[in-house]
């Protein structure tokens, strides 16, 4: 697999202030990764930094092949489509206007039908037209994506994709993300939202202030230590139990049995990404 | 030329907002009015009023007969058509008041409406550079306040063509007044136009930062009234020093632009 983006020992200070220390992760082609943390844990400094926006004090950052410095920032923007947290958009153009200016900036060929393609893409063509400040708030956000794909960048990172949105934009808007996988791109997603972030990213990122863990959402949840197992009892009551491999498990329930425990239900123990992240970060449930 | 592609590319987008909001211009035409009407007021309005020429009255004759030593386009005239081209001359230093207040208020417009809409960041994320995006935001404000600019020195030329005494009009027409509008006031209106755009980053409405921009109304205010009293007269040579001095003070705001227009500034400082 190839890692269209990666971060290595990232480590940037504002002042006194530490907002990421060697942090190191890493996105391939065709995979989201979701970062997590609470305020304040350094997930819009890590995405400016990764976005070629501000560098970092230490550490490298490569994007499509290609370490990120001062002087190659301007060429690794080419490959990245950022959102950013608010939509930002120019309320007083159009939308059509509005990605035309993207589209000049990343000096495409054609740009009215690389515009014309993205509104496609984003389900905006009907409102091409519409003044940018008119839309619904998951309007703009779906136009803020279609300025962050305009130019088919191979690395795509989303602030917060679905904050703030009604259900049906936000499904509208995972629907978007999920397509980008399909399309090979390399994207990692800062999100808030615990259970988005389980359905759709391939592996997670915990980041309060240092990576404090970075797997899988299956693995997360366990722990790394294996496959949890709920056993349910005719007198009611569970045992939890963390088998290796599958198979281990009817030699447990066995175990059980002759112990004279009366087995009812077998089931998947699901720790939740909640209590994973908690556990993580410190806080309070 | 790509740099040039993307500068365009942003200006365009200044230009065309700037037209569905109008409002942003009305300072700007406001001052044309302003810069223009003093002069017509006391040179042609206030001696009709009050039925007597200039020349009659004795108001700054004996100022207009000085002047011609350091002004000889006025050598020809005498008696009212000279005390009338030497004002027009003073009064068209009030002026360069349109290009400050112009660059100043668009400028201002196009850099807090990109932070009010929070539209920087995403900006920030494209392959403009942080030259080409100071460019590209002082280049829509300097063509228009340059355009109006010139506009103003149309109209009061076109003024004193008709209002003003025969051969008047021939005497604005010569090397001070090209180098004031030539020159001087396209230095004058970059001198506005980046003091704006740095107020501009630390503040949150475009009121705010213009009220820094009107500081430079003062020198030029002073000048004008120094002239009017006799202290000095700004003539060709005095407007080329002049064009030096803004002109270094250019270079020394453009550094100084350079460092507040920088992405780590732009995102970590700017409120």
């Amino acid at each position: 697999m190839t890692d269209l983006l990666a971060a290595d020992r990232l480590t940037r200070a504002f002042g006194d202030r530490v907002a990421v220390r060697n942090l190191s992760l890493n996105v391939q082609a065709g995979e989201i990764v979701a970062l997590l943390g609470p305020n304040g844990a350094g997930k819009t400094t890590t995405m400016r930094m990764l976005a070629g926006l501000i560098l970092p004090d230490a550490g490298i950052i490569t994007i499509a092949g290609t370490a990120v410095s001062r002087d190659t920032a301007d060429q690794a923007r080419r490959s990245i489509g950022l959102l950013t947290e608010t939509p930002g958009l120019w309320e007083r153009l159009t939308v059509r206007a509005n990605l035309l200016t993207y589209a000049r900036l990343h000096e495409l060929d054609d740009p009215d039908s690389q515009v014309t393609r993205v509104l496609d893409q984003v389900g905006l063509a009907d409102r091409a037209g519409d003044l940018a400040g008119k839309l619904s708030k998951g309007l703009k956000q779906r136009a803020a994506i279609a300025r962050a794909l305009i130019h088919r960048p191979p690395v795509v990172l989303l602030d917060e994709p679905t904050s703030g949105l009604d259900p049906a934009s936000a499904r509208h808007v995972r629907d978007l993300i999920g397509e980008l996988r399909r399309d090979r791109r390399a994207v990692l997603v800062s999100t808030h939202n615990l259970s988005e972030a389980e359905q759709l990213a391939d592996r997670i990122a915990v980041l309060k202030t240092e990576l404090l863990a970075f797997d899988t959402p299956a693995v997360l949840r366990t722990g790394g230590e294996g496959i949890e197992v709920s056993i349910e009892f005719e007198d009611g009551s569970r045992h939890l139990a963390t088998v290796k491999q599958l198979s281990e498990v009817a030699d447990l329930v066995q175990r059980l049995v002759l112990e004279g425990r009366r087995v009812v239900r077998v089931s998947p123990g699901r720790r939740s990404l909640e209590d994973v992240y908690l556990s993580l970060v410190g806080a309070e449930p | 030329m790509s740099a040039w592609h993307r500068i365009t590319a942003l200006a365009r987008k200044d230009a065309a907002e700037l037209l569905r909001n109008p409002g942003a211009t009305v300072p700007a035409f406001l001052m044309v009015l302003g810069a223009l009407f003093p002069g017509f007021l006391v040179v042609i309005g206030a001696p009709m009023i009050a039925g007597r020429s200039l020349e009659e009255s004795g108001d700054f004759a004996e100022e207009a007969a000085q002047a011609i030593a350091s002004m000889p386009e006025l050598a020809g005239l005498s008696g009212n058509a000279l005390i009338q081209a030497f004002l027009f001359h003073q009064f068209s230093l009030f002026l360069l008041l349109v290009p400050v207040v112009a660059a100043s208020a668009l400028a201002t417009h196009a850099v807090i409406g990109e932070k009010q809409s929070k539209a920087l960041e995403p900006l920030l994320a494209t392959p403009i550079s942080t030259t080409e995006l100071l460019a590209a935001k002082t280049l829509t404000p300097f063509l228009f306040a340059l355009g109006l600019t010139w506009l103003a020195a149309g109209l009061y030329i076109a003024g004193i063509v008709i209002a003003g005494e025969p051969g008047v009009w021939r005497t604005v027409l010569g090397p001070r007044t090209f180098i004031m509008f030539m020159l001087v006031g396209p230095l004058v209106e970059l001198v506005a136009l980046q003091v704006s755009v740095i107020a501009s980053s630390r503040a949150n409405d475009p009121r705010s930062a213009q009220q820094l921009t009107s500081l430079l109304i003062l020198p030029i205010t002073a000048a004008f009234v120094a002239q009017l009293m006799g202290a000095f007269v700004i003539a060709a040579p005095g407007l080329l020093l002049g064009a030096a001095a803004l002109a270094v003070l250019n270079v020394a705001l453009l550094a100084i632009g350079v460092r507040v227009f920088a992405r780590e500034s732009i995102l970590t400082r700017w409120r």
